[in-house]
């Protein structure tokens, strides 16, 4: 038995069909899978019950991540090894949890994420260049907040990684600030392109993968 | 999953279509002799709900050499998507398209989901007439409560399945296999499973009609294809197939909960009621049996809240036991009991404080009609006494809100019998009042009303709808007599009430009827946005079918009724008898106080209150 209830932190991925499912509905099949589980999790008292789950920066539906991270509590010691097992014999397809363990960073420490973007486009090599260049000029957006529409240059929030052509698809690895202030959605970025390139073709024609995140240099991994 | 992903940025909920829940059931399908997809004609978080479905997912995957899966109605957006890239209608589990599947099970719940089993049809790519259809495509069948008059719809379906399906589902698929292994004929196995008790095979039967349209004769084709078409019941429900592992949808559902079917029947024998007479004989499950069933569901799902799911759960024989033993856990489980379909008559104050974890403030009850008169003769038996006890009992247990139920235009309502709603409601609210220890919130009530139907097997299955203006003209009249501002009154739309009346009751002209709707593009007709009144009459009229002739003409008791081919178990003498008390304003007992003789019993079942039950 541990004296109060333990803060466990769950690193997990969240792809597949799962890739569909929002934030919300994220949340109640970890709650039904927490039931499911019979780990030891820790309930708020109190008329309804819960277990307190936080959940690091939230993905827009559709976009798959390999590294996502929730945080709950335990009221007895459970190795983390047996809390990835257990969590993954009664997680659907698509939800896997990685590592488990004591978290000693908030997330708010999050700063910056790596994103891998696919683009479904014909020719996909001959647009490298163009995408390198492309980046490396003032990228400006129109971003749509609870205050309204702002155009604005986020080419400081955004750290072009590498631009390929892999299997046909036109392939960009990109770091992004996800900071509350500066938070770059990767679909800014898809938006700035396919305006700026006139790339024809769907524009629904990408997958998103959030791939790394990273601690406010941007260097550190964040734990 | 093969939907194109970016078809699935697209739409509104994309959860709805990914498949990949927990739960759901994945198997090779090269190793299997039958593929089974379980059509639900309306949206994903509507079908996952259907406890029926869930236990023949169950029934069919239990067998390894048959695979079952699920598909539901895309909703309109998705259905753009699909008619734009023609991607045809898949099932869930493998992503393959509906007309690679050996058959397909409609489950028809509503008369208003027809126009939506039309169009999967055509979304799945296959032709919508069973007459159109060859070997190679899909057998496609029919069930669920609205089979029990198929007739409307009959022309689109090669099968149906009357009465419970536990049983014959696995009867037909293993008939399936046999005839696959020896060459399928759709012909042949068609006849061969019209021989199984409880398969309908609509094309088998011919009617003829009077020359005022109404049915001269229905009789079979063939001599070895029974006259008439007994429901099948699963006898002994304590054995019936139950399943241990549910697909749990990511996406909030209908009835996003575990839902323990405690028993089936209904001992009452309210008037109106289909379900009560058509789910004859009542046989329970035991208490040990539910409890052991309530926690392995709450093992494999993970779920928060169960409810107990019966017609009536206050009836069930031992619900005190039951209650008591379920809370012994439950709460440790962090798991809250709801009881739904509770009686005024049997909500007691050990009942309430039982499901005091239920977090609402409000609760429901349906006394139907507004005046003892009415109830008497619709056969409630629930006076205002109970209601206003049972209410009383809420406002004390700290409750505010109270829902109550209504019908309106039920045969022989008056003037008089609306103004006993508004009364009621307004002495529900005194009740409130009157409560020494009541909250401390202000009260509320709110009124729904629905339009009587009148559906088939039942004693009112004769009853004429009231026409369309008067059905205006006394929900106007309600609405106007409600002053208090504590009241609330909402009533359904009369013109889906008209048109749920129309195939509730219909024949088979009404085919032509359908497809006509089909044809201009009417689907989701239980959804507000959807439902277009004035196509359907179109619809009818080019069809050359007049909605009338159903909904608001009165059947003569010596008509050959559409439906009089199958047999229920509850004879037709029966609902004349009740037709006849009913017009004599003359209660019936409930079964448990005596047998009246419906003739359910000749089914047999165990633990049910039937006297002579066979066994």
């Amino acid at each position: 038995m541990l004296s109060g209830p333990q803060k466990i932190r769950v690193k997990f991925s969240k792809t597949g069909s799962l890739k569909f499912i929002s934030h919300l509905d994220l949340n109640r099949t970890v709650k039904s899978a927490f039931l499911r589980s019979k780990l030891p999790i820790w309930y708020t008292k109190g008329f309804n019950p819960h277990p307190k789950t936080v959940f690091s920066v939230p993905l827009s539906v559709g976009t798959a991540s390999l590294c996502e991270f929730m945080d709950f509590k335990i009221t007895e010691a459970v190795p983390g090894e047996v809390i990835c097992a257990t969590l993954n014999s009664v997680f659907p397809d698509g939800l896997r949890a990685i590592e488990a363990y004591e978290p000693t960073s908030k997330f708010h420490d999050i700063g910056w994420a790596d994103y891998e973007i696919r683009l479904e486009i014909a020719n996909a090599e001959t647009y490298v260049e163009r995408v390198k260049s492309a980046l490396n000029e003032p990228i400006v957006i129109e971003k749509t907040t609870k205050i309204g529409t702002r155009t604005l240059d986020v080419s400081p929030f955004v750290k072009v990684l590498s631009v390929t052509e892999e299997n046909g698809e036109l392939a960009l690895r990109v770091k992004l600030c996800c900071d509350d202030a500066n938070f770059v959605n990767p679909k800014y970025v898809i938006e700035f392109l396919t305006g700026k390139l006139g790339v024809p073709g769907e524009r629904d024609d990408y997958s998103v993968c959030r791939t790394a995140v990273y601690r406010e240099d941007g260097v550190t991994p964040f734990k | 999953m093969k939907i194109p992903e970016r078809i699935l940025k697209k739409v509104e909920k994309p959860a709805r279509y990914t498949g990949g829940e927990w739960g759901q059931v994945i198997k090779d399908k090269n190793a299997v002799d039958v593929r089974f997809a379980f059509c639900f004609p309306d949206t994903y978080e509507i079908g996952m709900s259907n406890l029926g479905l869930r236990i023949l997912y169950h029934v069919l995957n239990s067998h390894e050499d048959t695979w079952a899966e699920r598909a539901y109605a895309p909703w309109v957006d998705m259905e753009a998507c699909m008619r734009e890239e023609n991607i045809p209608l898949w099932a869930h589990e493998s992503g393959d398209p509906l007309k690679e599947f050996d058959i397909l099970g409609f489950s028809v719940q509503y008369e208003l989901c027809y126009t939506n089993v039309l169009n999967m049809l055509e979304l799945a790519g296959i032709p919508l007439l069973s007459k159109d259809r060859d070997e190679s495509f899909p057998v496609i069948m029919a069930g669920g409560p609205c089979t029990y008059n198929i007739e409307p719809i009959a022309d689109y379906f090669d099968l149906c399945m009357i009465g419970e399906g536990e049983e014959v589902i696995e009867e037909l698929v293993e008939l399936y296999k046999e005839h696959k292994k020896k060459g399928f004929r759709k012909q042949a196995y068609l006849r061969d499973a019209a021989k199984i008790e409880g398969v309908y095979v609509p094309a088998f039967y011919e009617p003829t009609y009077n020359g005022d349209g109404t049915l001269a004769s229905f009789r079979p084709i063939y001599d070895d294809v029974p006259v008439k078409i007994n429901k099948r019941i699963v006898k002994d429900l304590n054995k019936s197939p139950f399943p241990t592992k549910l697909v749990l949808p990511f996406i909030q559902i209908v009835q996003d909960k575990i839902t323990l079917e405690v028993y089936r029947g209904c001992i009452r024998g309210c008037r109106f009621c289909q379900a009560g007479m058509v789910w004859r004989p009542v046989r329970e499950k035991t208490t040990d049996v539910l409890c052991e069933q309530a926690k392995v569901l709450a093992d494999a799902t993970g779920y928060d809240e169960m409810t107990l799911s019966s017609l009536s759960i206050s009836d069930y024989s031992c619900i005190d036991k039951l209650t008591d033993e379920l809370l012994q856990w439950t709460d440790e489980r962090k798991i809250s009991l709801s009881l739904p379909s509770l009686r005024v008559d049997s909500f007691t104050k050990e009942l309430m404080e039982k499901i005091s974890t239920v977090r609402t403030g409000s609760l429901t009850f349906a006394p139907e009609a507004g005046t003892q008169r009415l109830r008497d003769v619709i056969n409630k038996n629930v006076r205002k006494e109970d209601l206003l006890r049972a209410c009383r009992v809420a406002f004390e247990g700290g409750k505010t809100q109270v829902k109550l139920y209504f019908m309106q235009g039920l045969p022989t309502e008056t003037y008089e019998d609306l103004d006993g709603i508004k009364e009621l409601a307004e002495s529900v609210i005194d009740e409130f009042y009157h409560t020494p220890n009541r909250p401390k919130k202000a009260p509320g009530v709110t009124l729904s009303t629905a339009c009587f139907i009148p559906k088939p097997f039942t004693p009112f299955q004769w009853e004429a709808q009231c026409d369309m203006d008067e059905l205006l003209a006394r929900q106007k009249y309600l609405d106007g007599k409600i002053k208090d501002r504590k009241i609330k009154y909402n009533y359904h739309d009369a013109k889906v009430s008209r048109i749920e009346a129309v195939f509730a009751r219909g024949d088979r002209k009404l085919n032509a009827a359908l497809m006509e709707a089909h044809k201009r593009g009417l689907r989701f007709d239980g959804w507000d946005e959807h439902f277009n009144y004035e196509e359907w009459l179109k619809a009818f009229e080019a069809a050359g079918v007049d909605p009338s002739f159903y909904a608001n003409r009165a059947f003569g008791e010596d008509e050959l009724l559409p439906w009089d081919h199958i047999d229920i178990g509850v004879t037709k003498e029966f609902f004349l008898r009740e037709r006849h008390r009913a017009y004599a304003e003359t209660t019936t007992k409930n079964c448990r106080e005596t047998c009246n003789g419906c003739g359910a019993n000749r089914l047999g079942g165990e633990r049910s209150c039937c006297p002579g039950l066979k066994k």
